[in-house]
């Protein structure tokens, strides 16, 4: 105990220090609290009742939701910052949650937790709830190939038996995840034809049936790997959903209204969310609701008013212009960004800012695996292509072999001419879009918050 | 006017780091010159013939997708691949396409899995990955205009060596290669180019793409002589970044 007020009070300590410079660094305080402790995090965790929320896409706007459900329902809650998802990240977190006696000032922890992570960290936290939003291939350089993530985040569930599983039934990587399990699960997903436009793609992640790799068959398909599928040979086929969206009855790129059913519910809802991504990413912020005991309305409040871009897309007003940055990682996620401009109508101005540093992948290979070509259908409306950060010049050759003229694809290193160059061809009213990978999106963004008062993303 | 059949071998198994870039490659650069280019993709229980495509391209896949692939090789296409590796067809093999066309792979458990034989090559599995951006000289593209470098990307646990008959594609400057210890890259023989260097290796790499595409015209039209050149500056700027960041020039970091 006294090891623990001890490993307690340093960390906040640092926290404090930390804060007074500045410095937005969140694992440090943790890794101190643990080196004092080393049981810390297994000790924090049965002061607060968890969430964790784990998968490849999505993860950070699906907390987000699941805050302003609990927030609906009245619950005081923590959650760790994207970015600080691993053990020193979740242990600060917690940590900060406490008062210096060590009392916990929230009763529910709200955890976004890295996929690699996860099989350690869930025995440790004990949540009581596990939302998976999906699988998708990620940056295999640092994790590994898809099925391994997928068996890590099983080992994980394995030992947590009590936990109410909440899935995505449309992802046949995911969905595996609740069979044969004695928790509780909830699916949720898309009906059967609500999206008429996805194909199945040649560079599908999960062409093959998990459990015994024959070819599914789809009789609906979204994006990626995600649809109603069924193993011709051993059965395995999409559960049955709790939570599903039955209709889309509007979609463009400031949004889509929804129509969601599920356990005496039936519910439409006005989503400042756009994308497809999000609407799953809504589905499981609804599959939630409905486990916390919100009814239709509570849900529908929740999801209403809330508001935030593509993603993780951040926007900036500057002089009549609009400058909106998106976060893109791995390739069904820019595929999803790049869907995203197509529902622009407007001319804009686009740049690409790709590094390979190690939080962004050190291969930037997969920008090879992005559907590039589809902005042939919206050339006569980009004004321009820009390309930057550690690999513009990689971005440049696959736009002029996605078939953009590479005398409209122009290279700018430099962040600050970058914006100024770009803004001057944005028209007014128009927007300008720069695509980021991580680690070019955290340097953009200190030029954004010094030059135009950019917030913090979580705040 | 030339015509040109690609063929991509398990493009929906074996595509695992951007592999389609080095198919857009050679069907792109093949367009701009007004070579007319089919690309045939052929998977599991796809018939397959050694003699219904110039260029053969296999790529890399996850040890399961490699796995689902197994049966229909060894059955169904191993003798093809064979005898299209023999005939001197193109073929250009990228990570687990190199290993796959090899005779054997060792798992680092001392486990055999039989490859097609097609190249005299064998992998021996290793615990630790050899990855990273990588540069190697290939003497065959050397010319007065070109220095004979090719930049790229590996990403591999399997060390991999050569049989006497078998000549390394290039050696390397910085990087591991096939093996991390002779020194050297990939693999050629007839015409069957096999690398490490994955996903955009041909984007990256025009002067390899084109020596591919030359190959193939000849095989095809026998009194072909030589491609037009192209505007390569996106091309060359893309390679020429990673060889002054690994060969510590102007280093961006
Ligand atoms: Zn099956």
């Amino acid at each position: 105990m006294l090891r623990f007020r001890a490993a307690i009070l340093t960390a906040k300590l640092a926290i404090v220090i930390l804060r007074l410079f500045r410095s937005g660094g969140t694992s440090l305080p943790g890794k101190l609290a643990q080196r004092l402790y080393p049981q810390i995090l297994d000790h924090l965790s049965g002061l607060f009742r968890i969430t964790m929320i784990t998968g490849t896409n999505g993860k950070t706007t699906t907390s987000r939701i699941v805050a302003s459900m609990m927030e609906q329902k009245g619950l005081k809650v923590v959650a760790n910052k994207s970015g600080a998802n691993l053990a020193s990240g979740i242990t600060t977190t917690l940590i900060s949650a406490l008062t210096p006696g060590g009392r916990p000032r929230v009763t529910h922890a709200l955890l976004e937790t890295d996929e690699a992570a996860f099989r350690t960290m869930a025995p440790r936290l004990k949540p009581e709830t596990v939302i998976v939003t999906n699988f998708f291939r990620d940056q295999l350089d640092r994790f590994g190939e898809l099925h391994t993530t997928v068996n890590n985040v099983r080992e994980g569930i394995a030992k947590i038996p009590g936990a109410v599983l909440i899935l995505n039934a449309d992802d046949s990587l995911c969905a595996s995840l609740g069979r044969n399990v004695p928790n509780r699960v909830i699916y949720f997903g898309m009906k059967e034809g609500v999206y008429p436009e996805g194909n199945a793609s040649i560079n599908s992640d999960a062409a093959f049936c998990i459990q015994c790799k024959s070819r599914y068959e789809y009789s609906s398909v979204t994006f990626g790997h995600l649809g109603h599928f069924i193993c011709p040979s051993c059965g395995y086929g999409r559960p049955h959903t709790h939570v599903e969206c039955t209709g889309i009855l509007s979609y463009d790129n400031l949004g889509s209204t929804i129509e969601v059913s599920g356990p005496d519910m039936d519910i439409t809802v006005k989503l400042a969310l756009p994308g497809l991504y999000n609407i799953y990413n809504a589905l499981a912020g609804a599959s939630f609701g409905l486990a916390l005991g919100l009814d239709g309305n509570g849900i529908t409040a929740a999801l209403t008013g809330f508001e935030c871009g593509f993603g993780r897309m951040e926007t900036v007003h500057i002089n009549d212009r609009e400058l909106k940055m998106i976060l893109v990682k791995n390739p069904t996620g820019f595929n999803q960004v790049l869907r995203y401009l197509l529902t622009q109508e407007e001319p804009c101005v686009t740049a690409f800012a790709i590094n390979d540093r190690l939080a962004d992948g050190t291969d930037i290979s997969w920008l090879w695996d992005v559907d590039f070509e589809i902005l042939a259908l919206m050339d006569d409306r980009i004004r321009a292509y820009y390309v930057s950060g550690i690999r513009a010049e990689d971005m440049a050759v696959r736009l002029k072999y996605a078939g953009i003229s590479p005398d409209r694809v122009i290279l700018e290193k430099d962040y600050h001419q970058l914006i100024q160059k770009a803004l001057q061809k944005t028209g007014a009213g128009e927007t300008f879009y720069i695509l980021p990978t991580y680690t070019a999106m955290l340097d953009i963004r200190k030029i954004l918050k010094k030059r135009f008062g950019l917030k913090e993303f979580w705040q | 006017m030339y015509e040109l059949t690609i063929c991509h071998l398990y493009p929906d198994l074996l595509n695992l780091y951007g592999d389609r870039g080095n198919i857009i490659a050679l069907t792109k650069r093949c367009e701009w010159r007004g070579i007319q280019v089919r690309v045939k993709q052929v998977s599991l229980n796809d018939p397959f013939r050694p003699d219904e495509f110039d260029i053969l391209f296999i790529g890399g896949g996850q040890d399961y997708e490699q796995s689902i692939i197994q049966d229909d090789l060894q059955k169904g296409k191993r003798d093809a691949v064979r005898e299209a590796v023999e005939s001197g067809r193109v073929i250009l093999a990228v990570c687990g396409g190199l290993q796959l066309l090899g005779r054997y792979y060792r798992t680092h458990d001392g486990k055999d899995i039989e490859c097609i034989g097609a190249v005299d090559l064998w992998t021996h599995g290793g615990q630790e990955r050899l990855i990273g951006n990588l540069v190697f000289e290939c003497e065959f593209l050397k010319n007065e205009h070109f220095d004979g470098l090719v930049a790229g990307f590996e990403n591999h646990s399997g060390k991999t060596w050569l049989g006497p008959g078998v000549k390394p594609m290039g050696r390397v400057l910085k990087g591991f290669g096939l093996n991390g210890e002779d020194g050297f890259e990939g693999a050629i023989y007839r015409n069957t180019y096999c690398t490490y260097t994955h996903g955009s290796l041909l984007p990256k790499n025009p002067a390899l793409t084109d020596h591919l595409i030359t190959l193939a015209l000849r095989n095809r039209y026998p009194g072909f002589e030589s491609l037009e050149p192209l505007n390569d500056a996106f091309e060359s700027a893309a390679r020429d970044a990673v060889i002054k960041r690994l060969m510590g020039k102007n280093s961006s970091r």
